[in-house]
C-alpha cells in the first residue's frame, strides 16, 4: 500500500454507488445489451427495424410532445407559484409548502384514477367550463393528450415548483429594488436580473419533468388508454403483455437516449445562455 | 432656502407601531444631509418613502419641484446605494455599472464611456471586467456607488453604506465619497447610526428618535446646541444630571439634582422635570468655583488616555454621569475615588425639558 490516502468524500457517497450500481446500473446495463443481442451475436438491427417502422415515429412523437406540453405548462404554472413560496412568509408558506409537497405521499395511481372522474364528460372540469362559458357543451377531456398533460402537470408540478423555490430564495429581494432604483421598469429587471438568476432552478426543473414525462408510464395507462403509445408505455407492453424483449429493451433505450439528450442538451443551452447575457 | 427635496408630513405605521409620525424634511440643491439615530428610528423607512420603494400613509414627496409620491422607483431619478449593496451577482463590474445606462437605453459607446468615467472616479477601473463577487467589501461600496451615480440621479441615498467596513476603510470611504459628492454637485440623505459619521460627512444632520425628527442643524449646532436630551445622549459625549426645577425667575432656572443644585437658562414651572447636560470640553477640573459657573464635587471613577487628552468619568448613580475632557499634558491624575470639583459656565450649561414618555 501506499501512503496515499483515501478521498473521505469517497466514503461517504459509497453506499449510495454500491446501491445504485446493483439494483439500477446492472440491471440497465442487462437491458441494453439485450436491445443488441441477437442469437448469432450482436447487431444494432433491433434498432433499424424500430426506427424502419412509422409507428414507431409517432410513438416517439408522442413521447415527446406530451412531455414538451408538460414541461412546458409546469414551468408556467410553477413559475409564479415558487415566486410566491420563496416571498411568502410564517403561515401562508407553510401552507403552500404543505400544498405542494403532501399531494406527492397520494400514489400516481390514485391521482390518475382521480383524474379519470374529473377529467368525464359529465365531470367536474368540464362542468366548470360550461358555466364559465369557456366551452358551449359539455366535453371530455379523458383520453384526450389535453387531459393526459393537465393530470402529468398536476403530478409532475411540485418538481418544477421546488428547484425553482430553492433558487430564488437565495436571490437578494434588495437587487429588485436596487434595478428599479436604477431605471428598469418591472420587465427590463425581470429580463436581465430575475430570469437570469432563476435560470439555474428552471433548468433543473425541466430536467426533471422532462425526464420524468418522458417515462411515464401510470398515466398514460389510465388516462388516455392504449390507442395512445408512448415509448414508456411500448415498453411496458413489449415486456408484459407482449413477451417480446428485444422490442422493450429498444424502445427502453431510446427513451434512455431521448432523456440524457434532453438533460444534457438543457444543461448546455443554460450555459450558453448565461454567457451570452 | 429653496427646497430641493421637499418631504412634507410623511407618516408610516407597520401595524400597530408608527415608524414615522410625521416627518418634515427639506433638502437642498448640492447638499449632504444625514439621518441620524438608532436602530428603529425610522431612518431607513423614510429613506425607502423617498426611493419610492415603501409608500407612506400620508405625506408628501416633491423632488426638483415634481411631486413624485405616486412615481415608481423606477420612474424617480432617486439613486440607491443599499446597506449589503444589491450588485448584481451574475455581471461583472462593469456590467453592474452599465446596468441602470442600459436601462435607460442610452447608446452603447455613451454607456461604455460613462462607464468607464465612474469606475474611474472610485478608482475600480482596472476591476472593470472581475465578477463582483470576488470583490471585497470596500470594493463593492464603490462599484455600488458608481453604479448608482452613473446614470446621473437628481439625488442620492444611502443607506447605512458603511456599516459592513471595518473602521480604517470606513473612514477612508467617508472622506472619498464626501469629496466626490460635492466635485458632482450631487444631493445626498446619507443613512447612519454612526454619530461620528455624520459628523464628519454632513452639511446637515437630522437627529431621528422613535420616527420624528429632534432636530435639524449643522453638526457644530447638533453638536454644542442639542435641541433635545435625546441630541445631547446621541451625538458625543455629555455629563448629564435628571433634575427638578426649585425656582425659575428672568430666564433663568434654579435646578435641584443628585449632584446639587445648578443654574440654566429657559423658563420653567416650578415642579418640572428637566435634563440638565454639558459637553466634555467645557469642564473645568478642580480649582475655585468662579462667579457664573455652576460646580459639582464628585468622585473620579477612572480616566482614559487618549494621547492628546484624558476623559475623566466620574461616579454618579444611573442615569445620571459626568465626564470631563481635559489636555493630557502636565496633569496630575488624581486616584481612583478622589473628589473633584467640576465646574463649568453657566451659559455652557443646557436644560432640557423631560422627554415625554414613549
Amino acid at each position: 500500500m501506499t501512503a496515499r490516502r483515501l478521498d473521505p468524500a469517497l466514503l461517504l457517497v459509497a453506499p449510495a454507488v454500491l446501491y445504485l450500481a446493483v439494483v439500477y446500473a446492472v440491471p440497465l446495463g442487462l437491458l441494453l445489451v439485450k436491445s443488441v443481442r441477437m442469437p448469432d451475436g450482436f447487431s444494432l438491427s433491433s434498432f433499424v427495424a424500430f426506427f424502419a417502422d412509422p409507428f414507431s415515429w409517432r410513438v416517439l412523437g408522442n413521447t415527446l410532445r406530451i412531455a414538451l406540453w408538460t414541461t412546458l405548462v409546469c414551468l408556467l404554472v410553477g413559475y409564479p407559484v415558487a415566486f410566491a413560496l420563496a416571498r411568502a412568509k410564517g403561515l401562508p408558506q407553510t401552507a403552500l409548502l404543505v400544498a405542494l409537497i403532501l399531494p406527492l405521499s397520494v400514489g400516481v395511481v390514485v391521482k390518475a384514477f382521480a383524474w379519470q372522474i374529473l377529467l368525464r364528460r359529465d365531470g367536474l372540469v368540464s362542468g366548470t367550463l360550461v358555466s364559465l362559458g369557456i366551452v358551449d357543451e359539455p366535453m371530455r377531456l379523458l383520453f384526450t393528450e389535453t387531459g393526459l398533460v393537465i393530470g402529468a402537470v398536476n403530478v409532475f408540478l411540485p418538481f418544477m415548483v421546488m428547484p425553482l423555490y430553492s433558487v430564488i430564495r437565495q436571490i437578494d429581494p434588495r437587487l429588485m429594488e436596487a434595478a428599479a432604483t436604477l431605471g428598469a421598469g418591472p420587465f427590463h429587471a425581470f429580463r436581465r436580473v430575475l430570469l437570469p438568476l432563476t435560470l439555474p432552478g428552471a433548468v433543473a426543473g425541466i430536467a426533471f419533468v422532462f425526464s420524468l414525462s418522458i417515462a411515464m408510464y401510470v398515466i398514460p395507462s389510465l388516462l388516455i388508454g392504449d390507442r395512445f403509445q408512448t415509448l414508456a408505455t411500448l415498453t411496458g407492453r413489449s415486456f408484459l403483455f407482449m413477451r417480446n424483449e428485444r422490442l422493450g429493451s429498444t424502445t427502453a433505450a431510446v427513451l434512455l437516449a431521448v432523456a440524457i439528450a434532453v438533460v444534457m442538451g438543457s444543461g448546455w443551452l443554460a450555459r450558453r445562455m448565461g454567457a451570452a447575457r | 432656502m429653496v427646497a430641493f427635496l421637499d418631504i412634507g408630513g410623511a407618516e408610516k405605521r407597520f401595524g400597530a407601531a408608527a415608524v414615522l409620525q410625521g416627518v418634515d424634511l427639506s433638502v437642498a440643491k448640492g447638499e449632504f444631509v444625514s439621518l441620524l439615530g438608532p436602530s428603529g428610528c425610522g431612518k431607513t423607512t423614510l429613506l425607502r418613502i423617498v426611493a419610492g420603494l415603501l409608500a407612506p400613509d400620508r405625506g408628501t414627496v416633491v423632488l426638483d419641484g415634481a411631486d413624485i409620491l405616486r412615481l415608481p422607483p423606477h420612474k424617480r431619478d432617486v439613486g440607491v446605494v443599499f446597506q449589503n449593496y444589491a450588485l448584481f451577482p451574475h455581471l461583472s463590474v462593469a456590467e453592474n455599472v452599465a446596468f441602470g445606462l442600459r436601462a435607460h437605453g442610452r447608446p452603447a459607446a455613451e454607456t461604455d464611456a460613462t462607464v468607464a468615467k465612474f469606475l474611474d472616479l472610485v478608482r475600480m477601473g482596472e476591476f472593470a471586467r472581475r465578477p463582483v463577487q470576488m470583490l471585497s467589501g470596500g470594493q463593492q461600496q464603490r462599484v455600488a456607488v458608481a453604479r448608482a451615480l452613473a446614470v446621473g440621479p437628481k439625488l442620492m441615498l444611502f443607506d447605512e453604506p458603511f456599516s459592513a467596513l471595518d473602521r480604517k476603510l470606513r473612514e477612508t470611504m467617508q472622506i472619498e465619497l464626501r469629496r466626490l459628492l460635492r466635485d458632482l454637485g450631487t444631493t445626498a440623505i446619507f443613512v447612519t447610526h454612526d454619530q461620528d459619521e455624520a459628523l464628519v460627512m454632513s452639511d446637515r444632520i437630522a437627529i431621528m428618535n422613535r420616527g420624528a425628527i429632534e432636530q435639524l442643524a449643522a453638526p457644530a449646532e447638533i453638536y454644542e446646541s442639542p435641541a433635545t436630551a435625546f441630541a445631547l445622549d446621541f451625538v458625543g459625549l455629555s455629563t448629564r444630571f435628571e433634575g427638578k426645577v426649585v425656582a425659575c425667575a428672568g430666564g433663568t432656572a434654579e435646578i435641584e439634582t443628585a449632584a446639587g443644585r445648578l443654574l440654566g437658562k429657559g423658563n420653567y414651572i416650578p415642579g418640572a422635570r428637566v435634563t440638565v447636560g454639558v459637553r466634555p470640553e467645557r469642564v473645568r477640573v478642580g480649582g475655585a468655583l468662579e462667579p457664573g459657573e455652576n460646580g459639582v464635587e464628585l468622585p473620579l471613577r477612572d480616566a482614559v488616555y487618549l494621547g492628546s487628552k484624558l476623559l475623566l468619568h466620574f461616579d454618579l448613580p444611573e442615569p445620571d454621569r459626568a465626564v470631563a475632557e481635559i489636555g493630557a499634558a502636565g496633569f496630575v491624575l488624581p486616584a481612583a475615588g478622589t473628589r473633584a470639583t467640576l465646574r463649568w459656565h453657566f451659559d455652557d450649561t443646557l436644560v432640557f425639558p423631560e422627554a415625554p414618555a414613549p
